[in-house]
């Protein structure tokens, strides 16, 4: 048998370790091993390089593992520290919308006294009202709900960089 | 009834570290053997460990439990080593396609193959693999090892799979002469 065939089949042997061969080609290979000497003695060569990576045993320090464990209990704990939990977007969206209606209630309440009080138009209140209340309660109540949108967006990026 | 993996995404993605304790404890040593078969050294290897895991908590979100677990925790680990080797350029993933192989740094520790020797057919193999290159070994250790497929092992390296192929092979035929001309 010549050369070039036993390397076509020897390539077939790679293949077949490496978990790339089609079933065809496996049958075919082991039909050629049953007869051929210097591809057996490939095949048992390639066993043995394979076989022989178990016998490394690599020490691991044993006090890793409670380093570790440490590392990442304390790292979950800042993590959860800084990490508002659902419980408290809802308190401060709650908090907002009371903020807003309280606004809306203080103006249609009380707007006519304020103005007599400090002897300015009932607009000027309603426009005080609005822009340090109402507006930046609002502001609160569409924005608060969406940063956990937000965050998690950022955490999206950050897997396509992982 | 939910599947391991499953189960290990949800407790990821939960941030629950019961579950990251599970996970240290079945994957430490596979880890471990990883990042020194990529690293080709002990040193620094444990620091590099516990960055990994510290990622895994921080972004196991982004593992969905499609697929298996090791793949995932393997790529977290080499971009760590990655970035590690980028800040100390001293050893190097880069690939001479032309050879395969080359020297070893000139250290007077043992290799950490050969501490790790505990056979006489793995003696034979301590220094071929310690002046192997690393994207050799590495394909090397996780395909007969940790018996991943060449599509794993192409999404951890992040290189085709006809490349992955190609780095078995050689990897392999720079250590098959240990073996060859005797019988076994």
């Amino acid at each position: 048998m010549n050369t070039e065939l036993h390397e076509s089949f020897q390539r077939l042997i790679d293949e077949s370790l490496a978990g790339a061969i089609s079933a065809e080609k496996e049958r075919f290979l082991r039909e050629h091993l049953d007869t051929c000497a210097p591809c057996q003695e490939y095949l048992s060569a390639s066993n043995r390089v394979i076989a022989s990576l178990e016998g490394f045993s690599f020490e691991v320090n044993p006090t890793l593992n409670a380093r570790v464990l440490a590392s990442l209990r304390l790292r979950a704990q800042q993590l959860q520290a800084a990490q508002p939990g659902r419980r408290r977007w809802l308190l401060i969206s709650l908090a907002a919308v009371v903020l807003t209606m309280g606004g809306s209630f203080v103006d249609l309440q009380f707007g006519r006294l304020i103005a007599a009080v400090f002897d300015i138009q009932r607009t000027q209140v309603q426009r005080g009202l609005l822009a340090f209340w109402i507006v930046p309660s609002l502001c609160a109540l569409l924005l608060f709900p969406l940063l956990p949108l937000l965050s998690k967006a950022g955490t999206h990026r950050e897997e396509r960089i992982l | 009834m939910e599947s391991d993996t499953q189960q290990i995404a949800l407790g990821l993605r939960q941030g629950d570290v019961t579950v990251l304790e599970a996970l240290v404890e079945q994957y430490q040593y596979r880890l471990v053997r990883y990042l020194i078969y990529l690293l080709g050294r002990r040193d620094g290897v444990d620091d590099l460990v516990q960055e990994t895991w510290l990622r895994v908590l921080e972004r196991g979100g982004s593992y969905n439990g499609q697929s298996r677990f090791e793949p995932w925790l393997f790529r977290v680990a080499r971009n760590i080593a990655v970035d590690a080797i980028r800040k100390r350029p001293m050893f190097s993933l880069d690939s001479n396609e032309d050879d395969g192989v080359r020297s070893a740094p000139a250290s007077d520790k043992p290799s950490p193959f050969t501490l790790a020797v505990r056979t006489e057919d793995a003696d034979r193999l301590a220094h071929s693999l310690q002046t192997l290159e690393p994207v050799y070994r590495e394909v090397l250790v996780l395909r007969f090892q940790e018996d991943l497929t060449l599509q794993e092992i192409s999404a951890i390296v992040g290189a085709p799979v006809s490349a992955v192929a190609s780095r078995i092979y050689r990897g392999l035929a720079t250590l098959r002469p240990q073996f060859q001309g005797e019988t076994a």
